[in-house]
Order: structure tokens, then C-alpha cells, then sequence
């Protein structure tokens, strides 16, 4: 839960991005199609799990 | 004073990573900025957390009534949430969507102040 999930993402970013050149380049556009999916449906996950924590202290800390 | 340089360390290496990261996929760049915001909200919680307590045991000691405060904290909480959402939605460009949330946490707000407001009225009509 700090930086390292920063430059997490970011790797995942740029590692979908060059496997999306590198299937488009060797003439697999589904399977490149599947990567770029299949990078955003993790950071996602990653996302909402934080946006989750974050919701919840707020609301303890609130008490809303 | 190193929560300042780690939040303004966290915030300039997220730019760097955006500006990177959006010539190749457009979409990871919203991702970093959402989670540069929870970050940085994370740092300052704790700061936030003896603030209330705070604001709690001065409330206590004054005998305000509990109940006005206990409303206030949750107002400024559904406003520090509302705020994080819409200058994220304004940030990518959703100026409609950020409206939306805005006008929604607005009424919600208002909804929840009128046990204030009515407690208001009263007090002004003893007076009269």
C-alpha cells in the first residue's frame, strides 16, 4: 500500500502496451486484443480494492 | 514535515509516469491518477484522524450537544469524497458526469442538514 503500487501499475501499463505492439506486428490482433484486456481487467481489480479501502476508512473515520 | 515531501515526491513521479504512460495506452493513465489520489489521501488520514479527535473532546468539553458535530464530521466526510470523484471525473475530461456528482452529494448534504436547520427555527422562535 505505497509507491509500489504506483510503479506496479505503471509496468503493467507499459508491459500491455508493448504486448499489444508485438501480437499487432506477428499478425494476432485477437490475441492482442486478450492481453490488452486481460491488463486492464488486473489494474482494475487493483483499483477498486484501494478504492475500497479508501471508502472505508473514510466512512470509519467519519462514521457515516 | 516529510509527509509534505512524500506527498509532493508521490504526485511529480505519478506526472512523470502519466506522461508516459498515455502515449502508448490512454486508459492506464486514469488508473495512475486514481491511485495517486488514494495514496496521498491515505498519507494524510492520520493527520485527519487526530483532527476529529480533537474537534470531539473540545465539542465534549464545551457541551455543545453531540449531535451537531457528529452531523458536521459527516458532511465534511461526504464532501472530502464527493470532491476526490468529481475533480477526478473533471480531470478526464467528464465535465457532465462530475456535474452529476456534484449536484447529487449537494442535495444529500442538504438533505441530511435539516434536523440543523428545524433545531434553528425553534431556537429563533423562543426567542421571539
Amino acid at each position: 500500500m505505497d509507491v509500489d503500487l504506483l510503479f506496479k501499475i505503471a509496468a503493467i501499463g507499459i508491459l500491455v502496451a508493448v504486448l499489444h505492439q508485438v501480437l499487432c506486428r506477428a499478425g494476432r490482433e485477437e490475441q492482442a486484443m486478450m492481453t490488452t484486456l486481460a491488463g486492464v481487467v488486473i489494474v482494475l481489480t487493483l483499483v477498486i480494492k484501494e478504492i475500497s479501502a479508501l471508502f472505508n476508512t473514510v466512512r470509519t473515520l467519519f462514521n457515516i | 514535515m516529510d509527509e509534505v515531501i512524500k506527498i509532493i515526491g508521490i504526485g511529480l513521479i505519478s506526472l512523470i509516469i502519466i506522461i508516459v504512460v498515455k502515449q502508448y495506452k490512454p486508459e492506464f493513465a486514469i488508473y495512475v491518477s486514481i491511485i495517486v489520489g488514494v495514496l496521498i489521501l491515505y498519507i494524510i488520514m492520520d493527520k485527519l484522524r487526530g483532527i476529529i479527535n480533537l474537534l470531539k473532546t473540545i465539542s465534549s468539553k464545551s457541551g455543545i450537544n453531540n449531535q451537531f458535530l457528529e452531523l458536521l464530521l459527516k458532511i465534511t466526510g461526504i464532501a472530502f469524497l464527493a470532491e476526490f470523484a468529481i475533480n477526478l471525473c473533471k480531470d478526464s475530461g467528464e465535465g457532465a458526469i462530475a456535474s452529476k456528482i456534484e449536484m447529487g452529494s449537494k442535495v444529500i448534504i442538504v438533505s441530511m442538514s435539516i434536523p440543523i436547520i428545524s433545531s434553528l427555527l425553534e431556537v429563533i422562535l423562543k426567542l421571539i
